[in-house]
């Protein structure tokens, strides 16, 4: 099973990569998402994602465009085929 | 000069050239504070609503902010307010830069613009030296060329332009007016108003750049508010490296980022176009900040072909790009840095193009109108550049595109592929994917727009708390919170984005430690529910009936077709009514009595 995880914004520019896949035997969820990609980028993104084991606010998980605050959060479940895009906290106009 | 909270005033009689000095203490400022609040009450006591907003009864008033100038973090904005041209309703757009903050500095608060001149003139203020004088020499001139011969005739480099360029001149109805050569006032053609009374533009220069007010407490809270600014990953972090184009992945990934004129809501190419590919390509050369600011969002850029400008900002590169079906970075640029020169607001401009694409491909345009211009198929780089010039000199079809989508798809019998509210054209954010915005887009005071209440921040950024954007529940209290808010800010002569971090207990620390008023933050947002009322009596009064608190049927009627909100609509009429309610008007969306006498209106 693959799992696609896009970086944008100051994550694409930081670690000059557009995104990483994942082969996962069964769903995983945000949280266990959030420790494989802390494996490959030095703890990078539990760093910017989160907030004493919370989602940082403000910023973004996405799972197919659905942002994981509505679903169940870290626990989220991630399945085959599912894009997931991540955002440091942002805004503009 | 007197306190800050003594706003002086100029009043520019252009048809007979007087220029007169006046001052407005009391009660008025505290009611209203400045900057938008306080000329849209100038401008309700002085003009007929009905008038014609391009006729020398119209009045256009220049108002700095009741803290421009101050220390207050961002504080150097101005706000042009007048009858608008593109709307009929109060049109009041705002700009940042350093020219709000110089002629604050002049001892001028506001000018009034009356009447029409019989030849192009400009106002130069140099000190206390204020004079009306001959711009035939510069008229024609564009954005830049201008403020550099009208720097070259006041004779000191450090003088600060605020003019129109060739579009403004000719009354393209959504001309903007710019200062510092980039920054615009750029919605609701407040340069075309301008042009109209055949005034280029005003150039300042302060004998001194001080102003009286309470300094040392306004420091004290300045202090604190610039730390947090400049720890906020938003403020701090994301907007100084990417500017305001930060937002292109996010809205797309959401799946609210308008393609071809609103028909799809995600962009296949939104990486080739985003805040990122302008760093990466090499486009970007530094950021760069206005009067007063820690956050420095603007991009000063250089094209591969050596042209050099500032942006695109968000809104600029979707309305060029994705909006438009355009991929190419280059050409997006290229198409901003035109509106720039020429004067023209590139919202409307981006979008008036996408709405005759659309209308071309349909077959409501003859390729005989194009005049052999370039074909008006989305996709097309080369359009959106000979398009924007053919508006900003009404040439061809440009002389109707000059009109905005709703005039123009209306004079092809297809109104309904503008997507306007009351006649202005929608932003980046398609209103079927986020319920409060699409509320708040139907009830703007100035049409199609989305800083009168930023309802984007909550429902898709989590700023300053997460709500789910297709819930319904709450989202009319939202929107009138965020409204009268950013009234106040708009008010005081600060930038929307200090509220990224900063909240209505803040910019009440600011108002009362900066000019000595006792309001508790309830009052203060009641000065913004009263300045939001004032507008809408005012656009009541010039005809624009309730009827018009509506979005076009696409977004009722046709869900959007792909993405991440595939068969969502805009739900904004189960909420109208409460919204209304909330407000203390009546379920016809007319003002009661009792609210008016409630705000002292």
């Amino acid at each position: 099973m693959v799992v696609k995880v896009k970086f944008h914004s100051l994550f694409k520019l930081n670690l000059k990569s557009a995104g990483i896949n994942y082969y996962i035997d069964q769903p995983i969820s945000i949280e266990e998402l959030i420790k494989k990609l802390d494996n490959d980028f030095e703890g990078y993104f539990s760093e910017k994602l989160l907030d004493t084991g919370q989602i940082k606010p403000g910023s973004i998980i996405l799972i197919n465009g659905k942002n994981v605050l509505h679903i169940d959060k870290l626990d989220t479940l991630i399945e085959d085929g599912d894009n997931v895009t991540l955002f440091p906290p942002s805004a503009g106009g | 000069m007197g306190f800050i909270s003594e706003i002086d005033l100029l009043r520019v009689d252009l048809t007979n050239r007087k220029i007169k000095k006046e001052t407005i203490t009391g009660d008025k400022v505290r009611k209203y504070l400045g900057g938008r609040g306080l000329a849209s009450k100038i401008l309700y006591d002085e003009i007929d609503p009905k008038v014609d907003p391009l006729s020398p009864d119209n009045k256009l008033i220049f108002a700095t902010g009741l803290l421009t100038g101050t220390a207050a973090s961002t504080g150097g904005r101005y706000m042009v307010v007048t009858k608008g041209p593109l709307t009929g309703t109060i049109a009041s757009s705002n700009s940042g830069g350093f020219f709000g903050a110089e002629l604050k500095f002049s001892g001028n608060d506001l000018i009034i613009f009356e009447g029409k001149a019989d030849k192009p003139v400009y106002l130069s203020i140099d000190g206390d030296q204020i004079k009306i004088k001959d711009a035939n020499n510069i008229w024609g001139k564009n954005v830049n060329q201008s403020t550099d011969l009208l720097k070259e005739e006041f004779g000191n480099s450090n003088a600060k332009v605020s003019c129109i360029g060739p579009a403004g001149e000719n009354k393209v109805l959504f001309a903007s007016i710019m200062n510092d050569k980039n920054r615009a006032a750029g919605r609701t053609g407040v340069g075309a108003v301008m042009g109209s009374k055949n005034l280029k533009a005003v150039i300042v220069k302060a004998d001194q750049k001080t102003i009286d007010y309470n300094k040392d407490k306004l420091m004290e809270v300045v202090k604190k508010h610039t730390k947090r600014i400049k720890e906020n990953g938003v403020t701090g972090e994301g907007l100084p490296a990417l500017g305001t184009k930060v937002l292109d992945n996010i809205i797309n990934s959401n799946g609210l980022y308008p393609t071809r004129n609103f028909q799809e809501a995600t962009f296949k190419y939104t990486s080739e176009v985003s805040g990122e590919a302008l760093v990466e390509k090499g486009y970007l050369t530094n950021n760069t900040g206005c009067y007063g600011c820690p956050i420095r969002c603007g991009r000063e850029v250089e094209l591969p072909n050596g042209r050099k400008g500032e942006g695109p900002e968000y809104e600029t590169g979707w309305a060029f790009g994705a909006d438009c079906g355009v991929d190419d970075l280059h050409a997006v640029t290229e198409a901003n840095f035109l509106c720039n020169e020429l004067g023209l607001d590139t919202i409307t401009a981006g979008t008036t193009i996408a709405c005759a694409m659309e209308l071309y491909e349909k077959g409501y345009i003859d390729k005989d109108e194009l005049d052999n211009g370039p074909e008006l198929k989305f996709g097309s780089s080369e359009s959106i550049i000979y398009y924007t010039k053919k508006m900003a000199y009404r040439e061809g079809i440009g002389d109707e595109l000059a009109m905005g989508s709703y005039r123009f798809a209306e004079s092809k019998g297809h109104p309904e592929f503008s997507m306007t509210v009351k006649k202005q054209e929608l932003p980046a954010y398609d209103p079927r994917g986020v319920q409060g915005h699409g509320l708040q887009y139907v009830t703007s005071n100035r049409g199609g727009c989305h800083v009168r209440g930023y309802m984007i921040s909550p429902e898709i950024l989590g700023v300053p708390e997460k709500l789910e954007p297709q819930e319904l529940k709450g989202k009319p209290e939202w929107v009138k919170t965020f409204q009268d808010l950013t009234a106040i800010i708009d008010s005081i002569g600060m930038c929307l984005f200090t509220s990224f971090e900063l909240g209505l207990e803040d910019y009440n620390d600011l108002v009362n430690s900066g000019v000595g008023f006792d309001f508790s933050p309830e009052q203060l947002l009641k000065v913004g529910e009263r300045i939001y009322n004032l507008e809408r009596k005012f656009n009541l009064e010039a005809g624009i009936t309730p009827k018009e608190d509506s979005l076009p049927a696409r977004f009722t009627e046709k869900p959007i077709p792909n993405g991440p909100q595939k068969g969502n609509l805009s739900k904004y009429k189960e909420i109208l009514k409460e919204y209304y309610e909330l407000r203390g008007w009546g379920q016809d969306g007319y003002i009661t009595k009792q609210k008016l006498n409630d705000l002292g209106l």
